[in-house]
């Protein structure tokens, strides 16, 4: 049964995790299937989406500026804004750039922007990071939460203390992972109306044929970085959630590019550019492969390493690399034999037919 | 359809192993800026699995001790990961790790407390561990907190007359700890910090950082890992021969340095870490068994790593059943006083007594190994100077 | 100048950021030529410099176990770019060729694939841990530093210092050489300006191809030892770690332009270094927590205020 209980709870935490990196798969969606914007800097914005819902909800430290203590939502919905912030100013210096250009001043900024958050530690305690972030559910566990309003309203302390204690010890991972989920899907639902509004189909006719658009009077460089806005704006929710899942958030590691830019970017592709619902499958499919195999290299190594001689300690170190490897490859048989990735577009067309 | 349900609970069987023995999760950072000093480390580990093993297993039914080891790649988003796994698909009872600090509070906070399973980490030293929890006591480690390294390097360096000096720590989160300590016990003390700057671990040339560094002064405290830039770093100082003495801490302690700076070069470079005392019955018992093993018994955390993992089997024997719940009491009596003392290797003795409803206090390699209130232990440190080509460590007092 | 700052300014300060800019130079001039000639950034451009550095150590090790032959890297770099090339070709023939007609998205993500690939390649073959180049510490070259004493100046150059900065002379020379006199040259000159034209007079667009991964391969090669030469020892993320500043050298001397690329490199390694340099009081100028982002930074207003660059290169 513990088993049982614990085969679920994973299930849960690739549910999350999965959802995160569908927040920023859409988010990014936005920013490269709507208005063809090659943003390589998504590390960088979900890390101002994290760091600002983790100042605004921690406690009181010494170690960095905090104990504001706001409520999750405010924290939530500050992070968004504060994304969207900095990628306008971003997007109104950089948005002309062509996709090369602007892939390189993404990944620049990014950097620029880890190497702020790294350095400030009176504000953000540097590399060691922020850490006790409240996280959803989880948090109405918390004294500091039960103690004061709202919930204070519902019941006294003692009574949320005993409900509680009676509660299975792992109650909120099933909520926390349907949150994410919801949220996901709200999102997705926002996303497709989006793009059947008159704003998104302006925005697939500048990027398929941007003279035209420019011709016919669009304004172009406004579309864009509204694009640019709104997706980074949807990262940054992403940030905040993920700052939930970790609870300990630092500009080194956590929002390290090659895991978290360059996979995304394998999840839009395989998913399908463009589209919505290509950007969810391919996070949870490349996140579940991403997961599981380590799970299944290991089993592997036990067996190599039960009939051959070479060293099991040798084979674990070389395993993460290997997982690298077959992604990097996954990758390449997707553009090439996929272009369009599992689920390409779905374009509303003219005509009668589907 | 039958044959694929089938392969798939055979599947599942395999990946969660057979249920008749007791497994610990062991998330070390074999992969990440300091691999060759957790080498050894994860040796020690299974070294203790070994021993437990052999004299009789877990419980009365003489269950295998079996650890699952993972990567945590000393990250915290790895750590925390890893160690998921290791709780929901690998049910294990316990954790032995992580190595670093900073992926020991991630997967603490985010996966290990929530779950109600017991962290003894064996290395993380972060002054930020001993009060992190609120409610719970679920966090221990076998290692002093740097709380105290930093001040005995400080007295280090006062006692060894470096009236001044420089400071540059390596910018990620267990050497800027480290150095945020030292400074303010040497400032505090009458020594002059000339500067002290952060630097970007994994940088080509840090030869600009050095020349301003050492503008005024002969002295360094370097607080770095070697695998991240803490040679490179040190290599620019003695190109220039900017600095004469080097001072710094354990990330820096590894055979790497002087196989690759050259021993010839280091003759004024002393760097601490924790250590044990030589003169305790506990470590010269571990002495014995880690040259038989072959292991070197002072490596830096290397006797540490054993007695988490020793002491890990104790605290699960004693709780009778690999419950996770009963963990952290049963680890607490087995760590401290009142008992009968077991020494490292002592399985058998150990196990006998506590099936019979006895106490024991087990007396690590590393050190007595009782837990304060919260979780720490107290330790010994060593400076070690470069002897012969090796790192040879006096203990300080 | 010398006098009021004192030799530290150009011993410490000066001359590291040259060699330093040497380094993102040669590789800068791979990533200029792939820019305008194939039109996209090479992303795994940093893994290459790094692979040749393991495959020289590599070569060095074993001449050295079967023959007892001490080379040095120098030489052995030599088979090591011949074997970079092929693995260029390769690469290209495979990964990339696909996606010549294709949107430069497609490309681009392709050489996001080959960095992580070829990446994880290395760390599987050689292990993750660093592995000594040269044993030791490297003094500065006795007879410039007499030389320079004699004179009341005090330079002070380890001799692997100079062979950088000579050897990085030597092959602009050369580069420049082949791209003004030789027909290859000039074709590829030709690519790169306007492929249309070039098309039209009967170059052959595949040749030129070719011949820019030759050249690519070997500056790239050449940069990869030489850092392994002055930082003396290899991991595995040294190349990506030159990556960034090394398009930031190529987008600053302007896309297309070998030249530029060079100043490219030497500007950005200057700017690096300097900025650790106390120009007012005692304190560096720029911490040195935030030295990576010299490069990026500058890299940035290049890109806002001039996006071709110093040299007057390509802009798309």
């Amino acid at each position: 049964m513990d088993q049982l209980i614990g085969y679920f709870l994973y299930f849960c935490s690739l549910l999350a995790v999965g959802g995160i990196y569908s927040l920023i798969a859409l988010g990014l969606n936005v920013q490269w299937g709507f208005a063809g914007l090659f943003n390589v800097g998504i590390a960088g914005f979900v890390s101002i989406g994290a760091y600002t819902y983790a100042l605004l909800t921690t406690d009181t430290s010494p170690l960095h500026y905090g104990g504001l203590g706001l409520p999750l939502a405010v924290g939530i919905v500050a992070a968004m804004i504060a994304s969207g912030l900095i990628s306008a100013i971003i997007g109104v210096i950089c948005i002309r750039l062509r996709s090369d250009y602007l892939a390189i001043a993404t990944i620049g900024i990014a950097e620029i922007i880890k190497l702020v958050l790294k350095n400030n530690s009176e504000i953000t305690n540097g590399p060691r990071g922020i850490n006790k972030i409240p996280r959803l559910w989880e948090n109405f566990t918390e004294e500091r939460f039960y103690n004061d309003w709202p919930m204070s309203w519902f019941a006294s302390a003692e009574t949320w203390q005993s409900i509680f204690s009676s509660l299975p010890r792992w109650w909120w991972q099933p909520c926390f992972a349907l949150s994410i989920i919801i949220a996901v899907y709200v999102v997705y639902k926002l996303l497709e109306k989006l793009r059947l509004s008159p704003w998104g189909r302006m925005m697939t006719a500048i990027r398929e044929n941007e003279p035209a658009a420019h011709a016919a009077g669009k304004n172009v460089t406004g579309r864009r970085i509204e694009a640019f806005i709104l997706g980074s704006m949807i990262m940054g929710l992403a940030g905040a959630v993920l700052a939930m899942h970790l609870r300990l958030i630092e500009p080194t590691n956590t929002f390290d590019p090659s895991k978290l830019t360059f996979l995304v970017w394998v999840m839009l592709i395989a998913g399908g550019s463009g589209n919505n619902r290509g950007a969810i499958l391919g996070s949870f499919l490349i996140w579940v492969i991403w997961s599981a195999s380590e799970i299944v290299i290991n089993v592997g190594i036990d067996v190599i390493g039960d009939f051959t001689n070479i060293h099991v300690g040798i084979l674990s170190t070389r395993a993460g690399y290997l997982r690298m490897l077959l992604i990097g490859l996954l990758l390449q048989y997707i553009l090439q034999k996929y272009p369009l990735g599992i689920l390409p577009e779905s374009r509303p067309t003219a005509s009668s037919k589907t | 359809m039958r044959k694929s349900i089938y392969s798939c609970i055979a599947a599942l069987a395999v990946v969660s192993g057979a249920n008749a023995d007791v497994k610990v999760g062991n998330p070390m950072a074999m992969t990440g800026p300091i691999p060759d000093l957790v080498a050894p480390m994860a040796l020690a580990v299974d070294l203790a699995e070994k021993h437990i093993n052999e004299q009789g297993g877990m419980f009365a039914s003489g269950e295998e001790y079996v650890i699952v080891r993972a990567d945590s790649m000393c990250d915290p988003v790895a750590s925390v990961d890893a160690v998921t796994k290791l709780i929901n698909v690998s049910g294990v009872v316990g954790l032995v790790g992580p190595v670093c600090s900073g992926a020991t509070i991630a997967q603490a906070e985010s996966v290990a407390i929530p779950a109600g399973v017991v962290t003894l980490s064996v290395s993380a030293s972060a002054p930020a561990i001993s009060n992190m929890e609120t409610g719970t006591d679920l966090m221990f480690r076998t290692a002093a907190s740097d709380a105290y390294q930093g001040v005995a390097l400080a007295e280090l360096a006062l006692a060894n007359g470096l009236t001044d000096l420089s400071v540059s720590y390596a910018n990620d989160d267990y050497n800027a700890g480290l150095a945020e300590v030292f400074a303010e016990h040497y400032a505090a003390n009458g020594g002059k910090i000339h500067l002290n700057e952060a630097h970007e671990p994994n940088k080509a040339s840090y030869r600009s950082e050095v020349a301003t560094l050492g503008a005024n002064t002969e002295n360094l405290a370097l607080f770095a890992y070697y695998g991240s830039g803490g040679i490179t770093l040190m290599r620019n100082a003695m190109e220039t021969a900017a600095f004469s003495t080097f001072l710094g801490a354990d990330g820096m302690l590894a055979q790497e340095v002087i196989d690759q700076l050259g021993a010839e070069n280091l003759g004024q470079a002393t760097f601490t870490t924790s250590t044990s005392d030589e003169s305790t019955h506990g470590y010269a018992m571990w002495k014995a068994l880690a040259t038989v093993a072959g292991l070197n018994p002072l490596g830096p955390f290397v006797p540490n790593s054993y007695d988490a993992t020793f002491m890990m089997a104790l605290a699960v024997e004693h709780a009778g059943s690999a419950d996770r719940d009963l963990i952290a009491t049963s680890l607490r009596a087995i760590a401290n006083a009142p008992g009968e003392i077991i020494l490292p290797g002592e399985w058998a003795k150990a196990k006998k007594i506590l099936a019979a409803g006895g106490d024991i206090h087990y007396n690590g390699g590393s050190g007595p190994q009782d837990f304060d209130a919260n979780g720490d232990v107290a330790g010994d440190f060593s400076a070690s100077v470069v002897q012969d080509g090796a790192w040879v460590g006096k203990i300080i007092k | 100048m010398w006098e009021s700052f004192g030799f530290e300014f150009v011993n410490f300060y000066f001359i590291p950021g040259l060699v330093l800019g040497c380094i993102y130079a040669l590789g800068a001039i791979g990533i200029t030529l792939t820019f305008g000639i194939l039109r996209f950034a090479n992303f795994a451009h940093g893994e290459v410099m790094m692979t040749g550095a393991y495959v020289t150590w590599t070569i060095m090790a074993i001449t050295g176990a079967l023959f007892g032959w001490a080379l040095h890297p120098l030489i052995a770099a030599i088979p090591s770019i011949f074997l970079m090339i092929l693995v260029f070709f390769v690469v290209d023939r495979f990964f990339y060729k696909p996606f010549r007609k294709a949107p430069t998205i497609k490309v681009v993500m392709a050489s996001f694939g080959m960095m992580l690939v070829i990446r994880s390649l290395v760390q599987i073959l050689w292990g993750p841990n660093q592995i000594t180049f040269v044993r030791g510490i490297a003094k500065p070259n006795g007879f410039i530093r007499e030389l320079t004493g004699s004179l009341d100046m005090m330079i002070l150059v380890p001799n692997k210092h100079f062979l950088i900065m000579a050897g990085t002379v030597v092959i602009v020379i050369l580069l420049g050489y082949l791209l003004t006199s030789t027909r290859i040259g000039k074709a590829m000159r030709a690519v790169s300006d306007s492929p249309d034209l070039a098309l039209v007079t009967g170059i052959d667009v595949e040749v030129v191809i070719r011949a820019t991964w030759i050249v690519g391969g070997a500056c790239a090669v050449a940069a990869g030892v030489f850092l392994a030469m002055d930082i003396q020892m290899l991991e595995t993320t040294m190349g990506f770690r030159m990556l960034l500043p090394m398009f930031a050298a190529a987008i600053l001397g302007g896309i297309g332009k070998p030249y530029g690329a060079v100043l490219g490199g030497l500007v950005i390694g200057l700017a690096e270094e300097l900025s650790s340099y106390p120009w007012i009081g005692d304190s560096p100028l720029l911490s040195p927590g935030y030295k990576s982002g010299v490069a990026f930074s500058i890299m940035i207003v290049m890109l806002i205020v001039r996006p071709s660059g110093l040299f007057k290169g390509r802009t798309f």
